[in-house]
């Protein structure tokens, strides 16, 4: 199988809104999975007033039309698409930004951030769940706010990678 | 009255709570995995929040995730819906702890229904007449044989903890016993953790009779009458009816009044559903208890005009009895039901996928419970239930050629469903003629033996009509 026909048939694969696909033939085996970034409808989700940073990532979130949904990570100017990564939070609880009530942020915008480090707590049932940094980078936005309601998978920061 | 009520659970059933929760103008709270982001229960829900990843284990089943999602939702209720987390009595008390109603009976309620030998015992104690069997946990495969003895082949080993059919061996005689004692041991110790076995006489040909029931809060526990669910494949129901063609008004209200007596001195509050083995003689037996909405609960629904779903909320909330139900219950027609499984028709095998096109059939009679529609998308980690269509008549000849009539108007196309193994299921003369039994399916299924080609291209028609 050559370029141009693995090309038509991720085209083909994409018109028809194929999620999965393998094919052998012969030596040639492909094996072709498009990612999960397939425009949703935002979720309903109405917690306390969601700030304008929330609601901008959200939609920034389903602005991508259908059709595009192969392309790189939504929101993202596709030239840095490569460098920017979103943290995204693992449970549904309440984000918070410090360790405790008046104590200063674990990080703030500008921070330059470690694998490992980490960058904020999500309570879910009374436990304290500590969210950390997976790359090394950047904070260049803070998605959520101090005691908003996150739900799984939300975006929380985002972070430029070094 | 609750003010916002969570939903612990997806699809049809999911979208049927948040309907009676419209019509008492109470706020609905979804939950959802990734992979039903686009369902129609996230559609209509006044909020929605993502609990996790499509596995079951990680989202739907995962306490922590639904209890955290009731909290930051500020919900006052929890309807937990059917299968999933709606007989967990641990879900149920987390649920309590947070100041959160949990709606459905008390979890010490369900603890014991949940195990069912237990649940005999306690039947039998109060009078219930249950099916000949073991007293108490068998110990041994010394003792099975004895209990096998006096109650008399065949009998059926049972897992105390289990259900679904799985945890059980039917044994027709001593020799076959001890293999397969051990084999129901070994089963429902790794399906249910607990390898509790108990015994019970089979009875080869028996009906499945259910009693449908709801409890308040101040001790009245009302029965609203049977449903057949004698169609069944491999312990799973394919088609429900009420009222029973072998039940009297008699033996109707005679267990009614037991089982009114007896579960109101249990405690039992909300809605729940009491199994039975008919006999050939009509004799009813007990074998269990499940403490929830039933799938099939519509069928009662349509012979009654007592709306389950919400008589739990409003039971949930406070309300007594007669708030609930204005009147005595009555039974008016026949209603049939028909569970339309994303599944080849022949070969059972799950059809997962994009369904394009969908047009359910109307008319007089005829209800639809469904969480699919055009070009919606069936995801492979879930049941594979998509639809519930029940018909009324004014009696089961009109039922039976409704049914037969919108099951024939049905369009499904993208996916394989059963629908054409129940238009078989309505034709059959045995069917028509109410001569039926746990049996029937797989005697239907044995009389059809089509060659692999003939199958595949009666798969192929049939997943076009």
């Amino acid at each position: 199988m050559n370029q141009k026909e693995l090309k038509e048939l991720i085209e083909f694969l994409i018109e028809k809104d194929i999620a999965e696909f393998e094919l052998e033939r012969g030596d040639v085996k492909v094996r072709i999975k498009r990612g999960g970034d397939q425009v949703y409808p935002t979720p309903h989700f109405t917690g306390p007033p969601a700030p304008p940073a929330a609601a901008a990532g959200s939609s920034a979130r389903t602005s991508t039309a259908p059709g595009e949904a192969a392309s790189p990570p939504e929101g993202a100017p596709s030239a840095e698409a490569e460098k920017l990564h979103s943290v995204r939070s693992p449970i549904v609880g309440t984000f918070y930004e410090s360790p405790s009530p008046g104590s200063p942020p674990f990080v703030k915008l500008g921070d330059k951030v470690e694998v490992g480090q980490l960058l904020c707590i999500v309570e879910a049932m009374k436990l304290m769940n500590e969210i950390e940094s997976d790359v090394r980078g950047e904070i260049i936005k803070k998605v959520a706010t101090n005691g908003q309601p996150i739900e799984y998978g939300q975006e929380l920061f985002v972070i430029r990678l070094s | 009255m609750f003010k916002k009520i969570l939903i612990a659970n997806r699809g049809e059933i999911a979208l049927r709570v948040i309907c009676a929760c419209k019509e008492l103008g109470i706020r609905t709270v979804a939950i959802y995995s990734e992979a039903d982001r686009n369902s129609l229960h996230v559609r209509f829900a006044d909020e929605a929040i993502c609990i996790g990843p499509p596995q079951i284990s990680h989202s739907y089943l995962s306490i922590p995730s639904v209890i955290s999602a009731a909290e930051i939702s500020n919900v006052d209720a929890i309807h937990p819906g059917y299968g999933l987390l709606a007989e967990n009595a641990n879900f149920a008390e987390v649920t309590e702890t947070s100041n959160i109603k949990f709606i459905g009976p008390p979890p010490d309620i369900t603890r014991l229904m949940g195990e069912k030998e237990k649940a005999r015992s306690a039947m039998k104690r109060a009078g219930v007449p249950i099916l000949p069997g073991s007293e108490g946990i068998l110990a041994s495969e010394g003792e099975a044989l004895e209990w096998a003895r006096e109650v008399g082949f065949p009998v059926l080993i049972k897992a105390s903890a289990g259900g679904g059919g799985r945890g059980m061996r039917i044994v027709r005689d001593e020799e076959q016993l001890p293999a397969l004692f051990k084999a129901a041991q070994s089963e429902a110790a790794a399906a249910f953790g607990n390898g509790d076995l108990y015994l019970e006489k089979f009875i080869e040909r028996p009906r499945h009779i259910e009693f449908q029931v709801l409890g308040d809060q101040y001790g009245t526990v009302v029965s609203l009458g049977e449903r057949e669910c004698s169609i069944q494949r491999r312990h799973q129901k394919l088609l429900e009816e009420s009222p029973s063609t072998q039940m009297t008004a008699e033996l109707r209200a005679s267990i009614g009044r037991i089982l009114s007596t007896t579960l109101s001195a249990i405690g039992y509050v909300n809605a729940g559903t009491v199994e039975f083995l008919m006999d050939e003689d009509k004799k009813l037996y007990f074998i269990e208890m499940n403490t929830r909405i039933q799938v099939e609960h519509p069928v009662t629904e349509m012979v009654t005009d007592v709306d389950l779903v919400k008589s739990q909320i409003l039971l949930a909330a406070g309300e007594p009895m007669d708030s609930v139900l204005h009147g005595p219950i009555v039974h008016r027609g026949h209603a049939i039901e028909c569970r339309i499984n994303a599944e080849h028709p022949e070969k059972f095998t799950p059809s997962a996928g994009k369904i394009t096109a969908f047009h359910p059939p109307g008319g007089t009679g005829v209800r639809i419970d469904t969480a699919a529609y055009t070009e919606g998308v069936i995801p492979p980690y879930y049941d594979s239930l998509i639809a519930k269509l029940i018909v009324r008549g004014k009696d089961r000849d009109e039922a039976v050629s409704r049914m037969a009539r919108a099951l024939e108007m049905f369009i499904v196309e993208g996916i394989y469903t059963t629908i054409p193994l129940h238009r078989r299921i309505l034709a059959d003369p045995d069917f028509r003629a109410g001569k039926i039994d746990t049996t029937f399916i797989s005697r239907l299924l044995e009389t059809h033996e089509p060659a692999e080609a003939g199958a595949e291209a009666a798969g192929r028609s049939e997943k076009r009509a």
